[in-house]
């Protein structure tokens, strides 16, 4: 370093510091380039080129489908003037201080220094940034609120986590309509005890929509009174229509559903009209619908529900998924070790070979992410755990590779002498003196990944690769905030949990 | 009786370690080999059990040449050769009582051993061997939870349990406390007047030389400058440490104590 600057220092610029100038303010970096600074002219010249570039892609992108430079640009600055204006100013700046940088590095004795044209270009990127990642903070304000439901839901999701068996009960009546010639259907017989509905009239019209100067008008049906008996008392009550092709559908009054208590003897009486049907124009003979009070109670205590056994069950997969990944990891990756170690291999030129591809093709499955491995996995076994196990242990053999290797080239050869002094042979040599310098490496190494494969495992189920992933995705997806909520849980307490499990035996073995 | 004739040894990267290197070591000597760091020491000693292959010479120990010696007659012959390391090379996580045991590798059956398995005769014997280096007590502590000094007496009863006839000591006390140097080597010296087993050691500290050795040969440079009895290292001229150890070279003790101990 000190060399290089005196050697600097013995070499002037080429120019005079006004040439400089100029030079810098035709072609940005070429006063530097003139004045024997090289990397800090193209440095400066590439740093405006791309500014530049990256200013007049964010600009087309706001001026959308405008013609012309100069109606895109006005368009992009009535759209975001915040951006254009500043950026612009700082682009023209740039420009002008590189000249006014190329005059003062051509001074005589001067060298390197003006910090200031760096940092410039840094606020510059760094503005660019904000825009092309679409910061928007104002948004991350205002629309926090509409998501305080589903967050709330996600925290705190355990009402999700319980349920109760509900039994429905009640009683109809049958109505017909239209009402003809032959007798109405008769009304129920009462069994005392049990609930009894009664509807007055059992034949009318249904509700009709018409549509008049433009506007659906409904003419109201014919209104039913109806009497029950028999029910829970002080009970929520819903108004049922089954129509005669049994699909049932929950009465409204206003658009609100019917809903009403029963008073202390299980009675109530209200009135209410013949709903809105459509009735299939094939349906033949006489239309007998029926009329139902529906109670739905709570039977049993407190039970798990299904997300949070679903969860449970998931949870075990993702597990032992980890688990499985990991065991094959480590049987496949100690003979792969063996060929990645340095130390082992620099016998003979062959070997060096060996290590040398070894090492490589770890290195690129290493560096392909395990999500990556799953998605190709899927392609060749199909969506499931079995496709999580194999990604995680295609990626678990090239890490634990290059970790077993690396901690085999770091053994101590001292003890290998001493044993090897006693008149040991190959064997026992390998098993007194380089066996119990490995397991320490070896067991926190394994242990590290398997709390690695667990973690890895929970997400592994978002591409299909089986796991609790897979059905945080699918809760997410059907906007059951609360059931994710509990997967989130899960992950969150089995992670940390195997943590500190890791890091515990990690240390009592180290 | 050991022989070392013309052995020169010279590594792949074309350093020569030793050259041309001729002595004896007859039953029962105490041989101390002094010299620099990179002298040639440590791979004098370890030629002559072959952890180092050497390049040309012979070796020959009671008539039998260990040069030419094939893997199992090596092997056979390496178990009667005990050796100290200057950084004890004890197996730091086996227990001390493993790392004793495994001085009899050589001996026992090698199938039963790779199971931690040896004979009740052994296992006594280790016993023994530690309780005559006087650590009998921390048989089941780890290798490394002890003291350098232990250590080194982990490292003497090891080689005891090989009964060796020979034991090589790569500067035995050079990690080691001054103050503790004394009482390794005197557990050697016991070794080599009780039991007669010739002891060829490196040292560094003149003193330590002139207390134990019964002859004395200098490397430099991988030769043997000076050849010199008890008497003889005891009298030492300042021309002649010079002559092994270089013209810079100073002349510093550790504080010679006649019968010292710990």
């Amino acid at each position: 370093m000190a060399t290089r600057r005196t050697r600097q220092e013995i070499r002037p610029s080429l120019v005079s510091p006004p040439v400089a100038g100029v030079a810098s303010l035709l072609i940005p970096g070429l006063g530097q380039i003139l004045a024997r600074q090289f990397q800090r002219g193209l440095l400066l010249l590439g740093s405006l080129v791309t500014s530049i570039g990256l200013f007049a892609w964010r600009v087309s992108l706001l001026a959308g489908r405008e013609v012309g430079l100069a109606a895109k640009f006005n368009k992009a600055l009535r759209w975001s003037p915040l951006f254009v204006l500043p950026v612009l100013v700082s682009l023209v700046a740039l420009w002008l201080w590189i000249a006014w940088d190329a005059y003062q590095q051509a001074q005589p004795g001067r060298r390197g220094g003006g910090i200031g044209v760096f940092v410039l270009v840094l606020v510059l990127f760094f503005a660019l940034g904000w825009q092309i990642s679409e910061i928007n903070l104002y948004k991350l304000v205002t629309e926090l609120s509409d998501a305080s439901g589903p967050l709330s839901r996600v925290v705190w999701p355990w009402a999700a986590a319980v349920t109760r068996d509900v039994e429905t009960t009640g009683a109809g009546a049958e109505i017909l309509s239209p009402c003809d010639d032959l007798p109405p259907p008769s009304p129920p017989e009462e069994v005392s005890g049990e609930p009894y509905l009664v509807a007055e009239p059992t034949c009318g019209d249904l509700s009709q929509q018409v549509e008049e100067g433009g506007e659906l008008k409904t003419i109201p049906g014919t209104t039913l009174s109806i009497v029950g008996r028999g029910y829970e008392p002080n009970t929520e009550t819903e108004l049922w229509w089954v129509d005669p092709i049994g699909n049932a559908f929950r009465m409204r009054s206003e658009g609100q559903y019917i809903v009403f208590t029963t008073d202390e003897e299980g009675s109530f009486e209200l009135e209410v009209d013949m709903p809105y049907r459509l009735i299939p124009p094939s349906s033949e003979g006489r239309q007998v619908h029926r009329i139902e009070a529906r109670q739905i109670t709570t039977v049993g205590g407190l039970k798990p529900s299904s997300a949070l056994l679903h969860n449970i069950e998931k949870m075990m997969e993702t597990i032992v998924l980890g688990m499985m990944a990991t065991l094959f990891g480590i049987v496949f990756s100690i003979p792969v070790s063996f060929l990645a170690a340095r130390n082992l291999m620099s016998g003979s030129p062959f070997t060096m070979a060996i290590y040398y591809v070894t090492r490589s093709i770890l290195n690129v499955i290493r560096s392909i992410e395990p999500l990556i491995w799953a998605i190709l996995a899927i392609t060749v076994v199909g969506l499931g755990p079995f496709a999580g196990v194999i990604a995680l242990t295609v990626h678990s053999i090239a890490a634990l590779g290059k970790l077993y290797s690396e901690s085999i080239e770091s053994i101590d050869p001292g003890p290998i002498e001493a044993i090897q002094a006693t008149g040991a042979n190959r064997l026992q040599t390998i098993m007194y003196a380089v066996v119990p310098q490995m397991i320490p490496p070896f067991v926190s190494f394994s242990i590290y990944r398997w709390d690695i494969n667990v973690r890895m495992s929970t997400v592994i189920g978002l591409v299909g690769g089986g796991g609790i992933g897979f059905l945080l995705t699918q809760y997410i997806r059907l906007l059951d905030y609360r059931s994710a909520g509990i997967c989130v849980w899960f992950i969150a307490i089995t992670v940390a949990t195997l943590d500190y499990v890791s890091s515990d035996i990690r240390q009592r073995f180290v | 009786m050991l022989e070392v004739k013309n052995l020169t040894k010279i590594y792949d990267d074309g350093t020569v370690a030793l050259r041309d290197v001729s002595f004896e070591l007859a039953d029962g000597e105490f041989l101390i080999v002094i010299g620099l760091s990179g002298s040639g020491k440590s791979t004098l000693l370890r030629c002559i059990n072959r952890l180092i292959e050497p390049t040309e010479g012979q070796i020959v120990w009671d008539g039998v040449d260990i040069t030419t010696a094939e893997p199992a007659e090596l092997r056979e012959i390496r178990r009667r050769i005990g050796m100290i390391f200057q950084h004890f090379n004890l197996v730091r996580r086996s227990t001390v009582l493993i790392n004793v045991l495994s001085g009899r590798l050589g001996y026992v059956n090698p199938w039963s051993s790779l199971l931690h398995r040896f004979p009740k005769k052994d296992r006594e014997m280790a016993m023994a061997a530690l309780e005559r280096v006087g650590i009998a007590d921390q048989a089941y502590k780890r290798a490394d939870e002890l003291s350098g000094g232990q250590q080194q007496r982990v490292g003497i009863a090891r080689a005891l349990m090989q009964q060796p006839r020979m034991i090589l000591a790569d500067e035995p006390v050079a990690s080691l406390d001054p103050v503790l140097a004394h009482s390794i080597l005197e557990y050697l010296e016991l070794l080599n007047r009780e039991e007669e087993i010739a002891i060829l050691c490196s040292l560094h500290y003149l003193d330590l030389v002139q207390r134990y050795a019964t002859r004395v040969i200098g490397l430099r440079d991988g030769r043997i400058v000076y050849r010199g009895s008890r008497e003889e290292i005891r009298a030492m001229t300042d021309r002649e440490f010079k002559e092994i150890y270089g013209e810079e070279a100073v002349r510093v003790g550790v504080g010679l104590r006649e019968g010292g101990g710990e």
